[in-house]
């Protein structure tokens, strides 16, 4: 499927900021999957310094400075892009038994195995995720099982968590957004000895006829990429919409938890309060 | 003599003794120095004492201790008897230290690079990808000359059998050293004779050499070659040691805010601009370094300071990420290590430690309990360590279960039995006590390899417990005598020879924030001693009830305590004149609250402010506040007449602090801002009193305002007559050889922003003009009286232009130090 997508940052403040430091995970990465045909991204006012490089996990990133002062901070990243569909692939190989893939992860994926800063685990978390490992039961197939039952136990609710709202405190709410849910069943698998990583991107905002319109679709959205073994690879599992991800999901990065790919993140000097709107809008083109 | 010192000395059961060998008889090594003390007249010891104890109280050296409650600074602990290491004993120390730190730098620098110890199995993934100091944003940043461990600090304890082990490796920004040279200064002036006879090896060369090979290393920008040291600040538990540290090096100190990056480079904000760079010494954590890459929750740092490593425009010494390695959870890896990465033998052990992720070492943990301490696996933890030994029943399983809820935050580790050293006691200072001790020694990278320092920080358990030194638990400190066995190396950092062409003038290259505590220092030396004369001179007013001028100055200072918010600034002056116990508490507060508006408060921002720029003062400067900082705890419950008292000596130490500044600073930029803080504050506060006066009856006996001006002195130098209208306001606003006059500060003002002007361009000087005018203006025969408008119109005109200055100064020139940067995160 050919998609067009626009993200868009703005924040206002209240009194000028005087230097701001940027850096950005806004750029699609490139995938077997997925083929960035255009991108662009935008900065408002124009930075007097900018640079592009890979981070460490090989996600594009973009950071900029401004040090002129402005009241005012627009970014826009508009690409357009082929996803291919994927889930069927990943179905058609069940994989290993869990135990199997746990005992083998510290020697082929340690890096996505421990806590990370927003991904704390414990042992509530680690007793929930178990209900889904029973022995012997093949890796993906416990971890979609995981999926269903967060999605099926917590509520989507955008005013229920903030980006620093700890781990802890979604599993005593049962409710948050999609981030959350990355997070919990991230630590949940982690704190199982499964390698377990964090995806940032963004979902079709209006599904073609026929498929039903998935939550989440108007902000950017968060989903989990679970290790099921050298044979089955990683496995993209949304479990705020319980489903394998397909080509209605756009990736733009991966890390092991939000800090590592949050879309914008930066410094500010001044500024006074700020205000701050997302915009994200995702449509499908007809390819030539 | 000897004999008489050992006497009293115990013995090590089941431990090694430093001192004495078998059958009590002293160590070869120590012989002489005990012999020196045997001749020696039975009180000089305590005079040492006196003399070391004094030293380090003066200068200052203290130890923040977050929970400690006689507050941030307590005094650094000194024995005043040094630690002696022979010549071979230390060379295998040496050898051992040089080794251990190239390897480790050598695995740091494959860990951020190449990763080929992952690969080949030599190192666990795990210590790696699951350690919170692995600074994923600097793996594959090169450094120069691919040193990543700039200074390293190992502590080793001695087992029972004599051997040396590592207990700790302090890989990130070691502290000691710094303390480790304040001792050397203390103990070596206690035994000049000693420290000479018996060749004691010197420290300084090792801190030049740090100093250069970082200057050597650091990429260079053309011009002159800058290296900072960068702090946390004053409220770090070894501030004084950064201070110290500093101003040994000759390094500007800088907190994160100092800083700052453009074009990838690092600048220092100083008066004259930005600066730039070439290399950063830091004491600050390196997850703090830089909110933009790396720790998501913190402010403090530099903003891109990742970036300008990358790019290889900084070198930050240690590397950011060198905290990866100061973890026990790797000694079980090193010996192979060693044999892989330098194909030698690990030349000193680590004590037995074991890493509960790994499962088999956790059972075995487990299994010996009661002959372990449990420890932190990673130095970010903050955990007490726990002894097996000690745990009851119901604290095993408490362990147990902590262990498998978290096995990979835990090591158990072998206990070892601390060596035993001999330490002067207090109360008896020829007597000598027993005290484990542990040895904390440094090294730091050169072109030539890892250079050891000879000698090292001591450092001593607290009393019985043998088993844990720390300083955070009221523990003490030795010097270490390295004795040398050839000539010694008396080269020293202080006799560096400076060419014509380094010879510094101006000091436009002061950092912003110190030019702003320097300001700020200045307003609140003249703030305080400005409150302590309007204290006391209200309590001379209600104590001394029979002076004449009683009655007549009571309105004016009334209005001068409401304004300075010492009583209710709301309250009707009409309706409420407050009766003598309200007066009473309300000055009483004043004096002792420092959550009040008064001196107390005062005097706290005072020390807040001085404690910023304590690598800028001097010594005398410094003992002088601290002489006061002391006074600052028993002011409390005191009769008032003791206050007037206490006021005196607080008046006369700002005479003193004012002295220095007249007579100890240089004339640069620094020393300006210093003063132009005073004067604007000094304008400030004439006004304020000329104001309440002239508000007040036109008949009043005008004693008061003399004492509160500091000028009665000049006063009756001049008139015999009692205080009238036209002397006293000629001498308080017209005349410009009184420092306590309108003119003297008005006329000052105007000279020093014209210098200030003259070497950073315009700054406001035209604030001042009106006022100077106004001044000129005055007729001396209709204006200076009771009444005069001119003269009420000129008072307002200085207080409002010295809050005009203040204000322009703050923009110009420290508007981007106080207020901090903050994080953002969108979605």
């Amino acid at each position: 499927m050919r998609l067009h997508v626009v993200h868009e940052t703005q924040y206002d403040y209240t009194a000028p900021v005087a230097l701001s430091q940027q850096l950005l995970h806004l750029t699609p990465r490139a995938l077997p999957w997925q083929v960035c045909r255009e991108h662009r991204l935008e900065v408002a006012p124009a930075p007097g310094e900018r640079g592009e490089r890979d981070d460490y996990f090989g996600n594009p990133t973009t950071q900029f400075l401004i040090a002129a002062p402005h009241d005012a901070l627009l970014v826009r990243a508009e690409s357009t892009l082929d996803v291919a569909p994927r889930e069927q692939a990943a179905l058609a190989r069940p994989g290993g038994a869990w135990e199997t893939v746990r005992d083998a992860a510290r020697n082929e994926a340690s890096e996505f195995l421990y806590e990370s800063p927003n991904v704390e685990t414990w042992r509530d978390l680690a007793e929930y995720a178990a209900r889904s490992f029973a022995q012997g039961r093949p890796a993906l197939e416990a971890a979609m099982d995981l999926s269903s039952r967060i999605h099926r136990d917590f509520q989507f609710d955008r005013t229920a968590t903030s980006v620093s709202t700890p781990l802890r405190e979604v599993m005593k709410r049962r409710r948050g957004v999609c981030q959350d849910f990355a997070h919990l069943m991230i630590g949940g698998l982690r704190a199982l000895g499964l390698p377990a990583r964090y995806v940032s991107g963004y979902l079709l905002t209006d599904p073609p006829p026929g498929r039903p319109r998935l939550v989440g679709a108007d902000a950017s959205h968060a989903w989990v990429s679970v290790y099921c073994g050298t044979d089955v690879g990683w496995v993209d599992l949304d479990p705020t919409n319980d489903c394998v991800v397909d080509d209605e999901h756009v990736t733009l990065a991966w890390g092991r938890d939000f800090s590592d790919v949050t879309p914008m993140r930066g410094v500010i000097l001044g500024g006074g309060e700020q205000e701050l709107e997302v915009r994200v809008t995702v449509s499908p083109v007809q390819a030539p | 003599m000897s004999t008489e010192l050992l006497a009293g000395y115990p013995d090590a059961t089941g431990r090694y003794d430093e001192l004495v060998a078998a059958g009590h008889e002293p160590r070869e090594h120590w012989k002489p120095f005990l012999a020196g003390l045997a001749g020696e007249p039975a009180e000089r010891m305590r005079e040492r004492l006196q003399a070391v104890q004094s030293q380090v109280r003066e200068n200052g050296v203290t130890y923040n201790v977050y929970a400690d409650p006689l507050g941030a600074d307590r005094p650094w602990e000194v024995d005043l008897l040094p630690f002696i290491v022979p010549p071979g004993e230390w060379a295998a120390i040496e050898s051992a230290i040089a080794q251990r730190a190239t390897l480790l730098n050598r695995i740091l620098v494959d860990l951020y690079g190449e990763q080929r110890l992952l690969r080949e199995g030599l190192f666990p993934a795990a210590l790696v990808h699951g350690h919170p100091g692995y600074l994923r944003p600097m793996h594959g940043v090169r450094v120069p000359a691919d040193v990543m461990m700039h200074i390293y600090a190992a502590d080793l304890a001695r087992s029972p059998d004599g051997r040396w082990w590592v207990l700790d490796d302090r890989t990130q920004a070691p502290s000691g050293a710094g303390y480790a040279l304040e001792n050397r200064i203390a103990i070596s002036r206690a035994y000049p004779e000693l420290f000479h006879d018996l060749k004691v090896q010197h420290l300084a060369s090792f801190f030049a050499t740090l100093r250069d090979s970082l200057a050597l290393w650091a990429p260079q920008s053309g011009g002159e070659n800058l290296t900072v040291l960068l702090t946390p600040g004053p409220h770090n538990e070894t501030y004084f040691e950064h201070t110290y540290l500093a101003r040994y090096l000759g390094l500007p100190l800088v907190e994160g805010s100092d800083l700052t990056v453009r074009e990838g480079c690092v600048w220092l904000k100083t008066l004259s601009g930005l600066r730039r760079v070439n290399a950063i010494l830091r004491r600050l954590d390196d997850d703090f370094c830089d909110p933009v890459e790396l720790r998501a929750d913190s402010a403090l740092g530099i903003p891109g300071l990742v970036d300008a490593v990358r790019r290889g425009n900084v070198l930050v010494a240690n590397a950011l990420g060198s905290n990866l390695l100061g973890s026990s959870t790797l000694f079980g890896f090193l010996p192979r290590l060693s044999e892989a990465l330098l194909g030698e033998p690990l030349k000193m052990p680590s004590v037995a430690t074991w890493w509960c992720g790994e499962p088999a070492a956790l059972e075995e943990v487990i299994g010996n309990l009661d002959h372990l301490v449990i420890k932190a696996a990673f130095p970010h933890q903050r955990v007490d360590p726990m002894f097996g030994e000690d745990l009851d029943e119901r604290g095993r399983k408490r362990v147990t279960a902590m262990l498998r809820a978290r096995p990979i935050d835990y090591v158990g580790q072998e206990l070892v039995q601390l060596s035993q050293a001999p330490v002067c006691d207090r109360a008896h200072p020829r007597r000598l006590l027993g005290r484990a001790i542990g040895l904390r020694v440094f090294a730091c990278a050169s072109p030539n390899g890892y250079v050891v320092m000879p000698g090292g920080l001591t450092r001593v358990a607290s009393g019985a417990d043998t088993r844990v030194i720390s300083m955070q638990r009221g523990g003490s400190s030795k010097d270490t005598w390295v004795l040398a066995a050839g000539p010694v190396n008396t080269f020293s950092l202080l006799r560096r020879e400076i060419g014509p062409d380094e010879l510094v003038r101006t000091g436009t290259n002061l950092s912003s924030r110190v030019v702003e505590n320097l300001y700020w220092f200045g307003r609140y030396c003249e703030r305080c001693d400005a409150t302590a004369r309007l204290l006391r001179v209200a309590l001379g007013q209600l104590l001394e009830d029979t002076a004449s001028d009683t009655r007549d100055g009571r309105a004016p200072v009334l209005a001068l305590l409401r304004r300075a918010s010492i009583l209710d600034p709301e309250a009707d002056p009409d309706a409420h004149d407050p009766d003598d116990a309200t007066l009473v508490t309300a000055l009483r507060t004043a004096y002792e609250d420092d959550t009040r508006p008064g001196l107390a408060s005062g005097l706290r921002e005072l020390a807040r402010v001085a404690s910023h720029l304590r690598e800028r003062l001097s010594l005398d400067n410094w003992r002088t506040l601290n002489r006061m900082a002391r006074g600052d705890r028993r002011r409390r419950a005191m009769a008032l007449a003791d206050i007037l008292v206490e006021l005196d000596s607080t008046i006369s130490v700002f005479t003193t602090l004012s002295g220095f500044a007249l007579d100890g600073m240089t004339r640069d930029a620094g020393w300006r801002f210093l003063s132009v803080g005073r004067r604007i504050e000094r304008l400030q506060s004439l006004a304020a009193i000329l104001k309440s006066a002239l508000d007040g009856e036109a008949d009043a006996d005008l004693n008061w305002l003399l004492r509160l001006t500091d000028s009665i002195i000049t006063y009756r130098a001049r008139y015999s007559t009692r205080p009238q209208w036209l002397p006293v306001l000629d001498l308080l606003v017209r005349d410009e050889a009184n420092p306590r006059s309108i003119a003297f500060q008005v006329y000052g003002l105007r000279d020093y922003v014209r210098k200030l002007s003259e070497l950073f361009g315009p700054i406001g000087e035209e604030t001042l003009e009106g006022a100077a005018g106004a001044i000129r203006a005055l007729d001396p025969g209709a204006d200076l009286r009771h009444g005069s408008a001119p003269l009420a119109a000129l008072l307002e005109d200085c207080h409002g232009a010295a809050f005009r200055l203040g204000e322009q100064i703050g923009h110009r020139f420290f508007s981007h130090v106080g207020e901090a940067s903050r994080q953002t995160f969108a979605p």
